[in-house]
């Protein structure tokens, strides 16, 4: 990790330097420049700073303490409603739910009750702040509150919204098979979804998630790369890289790390050592960890790591 | 201008109309004074009085509600006279020689009515008592007698508890209100039968239905107008949820009231219903209420108001605030009342409402802050116990105190100190209801040694709450893995069902007693009017939600309590 060539960078903070003033704010309860941060961000960015930010422990009474303060802050209503979630997803963890023991899911439900019950004041004293309904679709899925209502708060996110990633990952995720959707109409609303949005976007990376999300469902593997390997999904792959990573407009907002990283995947999975090279060109060293935790072994940044040496050198196998 | 005066010891209220003139006499009683063991016994009283009238004219009718039972009467004064004469006449001597019919015509009449989805409410609220009663057939009819109706008029059917009203210019010179003396009865206090609050339950598909307890009030009255317009615009306009929202607003006794709300589900979106309903509430519970909502909901409601004062039409809800201790309010106080109410008033009564709250939905409501309601209970007695043939998990628990049901779902306790009904079937069947709504049913068929279980069951209960059933279909008779229904279900055949339309499917049959009567009523004062439901439906469907037994809610609420 030393060697700068073989750093896989997963903090965010490394790109978005706002990340790091965030952060010092909430460690310092400082809560006046917490905000400084959120009102200057755009939605989006907002949402992922305020989810970014809820991710830090021990924050539920300062948060609370915020939001007894002044209910109508709904950064702060956001924030605590998905640090809530955040530790009973904790709890939960993220194996596959058979492998969830009841006690988990019934201390997992509980702290998203606790959330909803925040996130519905806030959303009732401020129903046009999207980080409320983004976060609500979180807290929805892992209620099992189902599709119908699951379409209803995405359909209020888009209004504000159209464009809001951080929900639509969510909608996204909500629209599997495995929550309640289909793969017809998940694979329908990311092409509509990044159609929608203008050129140079990052919608087009929800149709490349939502091929990940039907290939990890075909057992990852080879079946999966069967599936990514069919002229039809493969066209949408390169079409929709096309609009996002390959236009010269491509968006640097928050979330654009996790977009590039998810074309990598797919180009890497579709052994088009060429172009996995050219986004990891983009990337530079840092990356997320989805899909790349998705492959077996439980060590995403050795999987980066490999396959970003395998792209880079115009030589070897990946995987 | 509501002029007060008396008649035979009757306060009177009068006021001039240019309709028709109309009188009713009012009694404070209804089912919610009823046990359930004898409930139908005020419906039987007023079916009795009411039949000697003669059956020529059809401008008098009768109704019993929750809270209140009444005879009226359109037409000339001399007919007036004469039609309420007569029901003081009956009521002092009923015609006995008529009960059995009578108790046939309305158990037929309870037959043909298509229950309503939103019938468990008052049980999973009340229990088996008091206002619980709309959640039940009149099942005691079998076991009146006559002596418990000549009680049941001595005791409700008194000129202290009644109060008369006069639409016309005086009361009819003939008119003598011959009643025995009495005290005035005060109405029940409701029963809760939920410990915690706001609490769900869970109901049919299709539908969901809100209720909560607040103080009676003009703000609560509003704000229940406010909801539906909001609802509307929320679930049906914008997310096309909704087909049919509808909210109203219900007195309950001296100084409280339910407000209900009520919307249905377009296929496939009925998950998101209480998504969308529960944050409706919550937004108002914060106090973002458009003004603009409130203004036209108040001025609605004024014009009803001036409307319904001419043509006499608020006379009966004042002889009902009469006859629960109220004043009588008059129309322009009762304007500038509404007048009075702001958006926080509504807000404050929102945010009662939520703390209160009863919902009934598809799917569990805990997420949004709903506690189960309960639906076992805490503990069993202690007893002999009894297997089943064909459930070897399941154990019926006869003991001398009361009789407890264990299977997989739970535990389900009725105490015989607290039973309100039992329910006797030739064949051995018992059912046995306690106070808080619990159901269980004890077939002989079904168990090891049924015989002696229910004779067993039967050595513990109390007299008075026995009511024994006609014999059943053999075919009705449950088996052992066998898949025959054993509660007997009426056919819904329904004379009323075209006439009640989408409130009908919602509210089930309250168009047929209490508010087909009143609806001809108002309907009489030319308040047909729709949009005047503060003063109309409010009035009635609620009295009339209130009214009505429900088998589907006892079936629903048996098999969700382990009947």
């Amino acid at each position: 990790m030393s060697d700068p060539a073989s750093a896989v960078v997963f903090d965010p903070a490394a790109v978005f330097p706002e990340v790091t003033t965030v952060r010092a704010a909430l460690a310092a309860r400082d809560w006046g420049a917490v905000r400084r941060v959120l009102d200057a961000a755009t939605p989006v960015a907002r949402t992922t700073l305020i989810r970014i930010g809820s991710e830090g422990d021990h924050l539920e009474d300062f948060l609370r303490y915020v939001v007894g303060a002044d209910p109508n802050d709904t950064a702060a209503v956001a924030m605590l409603g998905n640090h809530l979630i955040e530790v009973g997803w904790n709890i939960r963890s993220d194996a596959r739910a058979e492998h969830v023991s009841r006690q988990q899911f019934d201390s997992f439900h509980d702290w998203l009750r606790r959330a909803e019950v925040v996130l519905l004041d806030g959303v009732a004293r401020r129903p046009d702040d999207p980080t409320l309904w983004a976060v609500r679709l979180i807290s929805a899925r892992g209620l099992g509150l189902g599709l119908a209502e699951t379409r209803r708060r995405y359909g209020k996110l888009a209004a504000l919204d159209p464009n809001h990633l951080p929900g639509q990952w969510q909608f996204l995720q909500g629209l599997c098979p495995k929550w309640g959707g289909s793969w017809a109409e998940l694979q329908r609303w990311c092409r509509e979804t990044m159609l929608a949005a203008p050129p140079g976007a990052l919608q087009a990376g929800l149709v490349a998630d939502g091929h990940i999300e039907r290939w990890l469902d075909a057992g990852g593997g080879a079946q999966g790369v069967a599936y990514l390997r069919g002229d039809v999904v493969r066209a949408e792959i390169y079409e929709a890289a096309q609009r996002s990573i390959w236009h010269p407009g491509f968006s640097r907002e928050h979330g654009w790390v996790d977009v590039a990283s998810s074309f990598a995947f797919l180009f890497a999975m579709l052994e088009d050592q060429a172009a996995t090279g050219a986004v990891f060109r983009l990337l530079g060293n840092v990356a997320t960890e989805l899909p790349w935790s998705y492959l077996a072994g439980d060590d995403p940044a050795g999987h980066i790591r490999q396959t970003r040496e395998w792209a880079l050198s115009g030589s070897g196998v990946t995987r | 201008m509501i002029k007060q005066t008396s008649i035979d010891g009757v306060p009177v209220l009068l006021a001039p109309t240019t309709g028709p003139a109309r009188a009713g006499l009012a009694f404070r009683v209804g089912y919610a004074d009823e046990p359930l063991a004898r409930h139908g016994i005020t419906h039987l009283v007023e079916h009795l009085a009411l039949h000697s009238v003669g059956v020529a004219d059809y401008h008098y009718n009768g109704a019993t509600g929750a809270e209140f039972t009444y005879f009226h009467m359109q037409g000339g004064e001399a007919e007036i006279a004469a039609f309420l004469n007569g029901v003081c006449a009956s009521l002092r001597n009923l015609p006995m020689h008529r009960l059995a019919v009578e108790k046939e015509l309305l158990q037929a009449e309870a037959n043909g009515r298509t229950p309503g989805v939103a019938e468990p409410m008052a049980i999973w609220r009340h229990g088996a008592r008091d206002y619980g009663l709309s959640g039940y057939p009149e099942w005691g009819l079998p076991a009146i007698t006559e002596d418990e109706l000549r009680d049941w008029v001595a005791r409700y059917f008194t000129r202290e508890n009644a109060v008369l009203w006069v639409a016309g210019d005086a009361i009819p010179a003939d008119l003598r209100l011959d009643l025995p003396a009495g005290v005035r009865m005060a109405a029940p206090r409701p029963s809760s039968a939920l410990p915690v609050t706001p609490a769900f339950f869970p109901g049919s598909s299709g539908v969901v239905v809100w209720d909560a307890a607040v103080p009676r009030s003009t703000a609560a009255g509003i704000f229940a107008s406010v909801l539906e317009r909001v609802m509307f615009r929320e679930l049906r306009q914008d997310a096309g949820l909704s087909y049919t929202v509808q909210t109203d607003y219900q007195t309950l006794g001296r100084d409280s009231a339910i407000v209900t709300a009520v919307a249905d589900s377009l296929p496939e979106k009925q998950g998101a219903v209480l998504g969308a309903f529960v944050d409706v509430l919550a937004t108002m519970r914060v106090g973002r209420i458009d003004p603009a909502d409130v203004t036209a909901v108040v001025n609605k409601r004024i014009e009803s108001l001036r409307h319904a004062e001419d043509v006499a039409a608020r006379l009966p809800a004042q002889a009902f605030n009469l006859l629960t201790g109220r004043a009588v309010e008059e129309m322009e106080q009762a304007v500038a009342e509404s007048r009075a109410v702001t958006v926080a008033d509504v807000a404050e009564v929102a945010a009662r409402a939520w703390s209160t709250g009863l919902v009934m939905a598809p799917n569990r409501a805990d997420w949004a802050g709903f506690t189960a309601a309960p639906a076992g209970s805490d503990t069993a007695v202690a007893g002999h116990q009894f297997l089943f043939q064909a459930e070897p998990a399941d154990r019926l628990i006869v003991a001398p105190d009361g009789v407890s049901l264990i299977t997989g779902d739970g535990v389900s306790t009725v105490r015989h100190a607290e039973c309100v009904l039992v329910r006797a079937w030739p064949d051995g069947a018992r059912q046995l209801i306690g106070p808080d709504g619990t159901v269980i049913r004890v077939e002989p068929t079904l168990l090891a040694d049924g015989a002696r279980a229910v004779a067993a069951v039967d050595g513990g209960i109390r007299p008075g709450i026995r009511v024994y059933q006609p014999a059943r279909d053999p075919r009705q008779v449950p088996q052992p893995q066998g898949q025959v229904q054993p509660v007997a279900t009426p056919a819904p055949v329904s004379s009323h069902d075209r006439t009640v339309g989408l409130l009908g499917l919602i509210f089930f049959w309250p168009l047929v007693v209490f508010f087909g009567a009143l609806t001809a009523l108002f309907a009489i004062g030319a308040l047909a009017d729709s949009e005047d439901r503060g003063i109309v439906i409010g009035l009635t469907v609620f009295c009339a939600a209130v009214t009505a037994g429900g088998v589907f809610g006892v079936r629903r609420s048996a098999r969700r309590r382990r009947g």
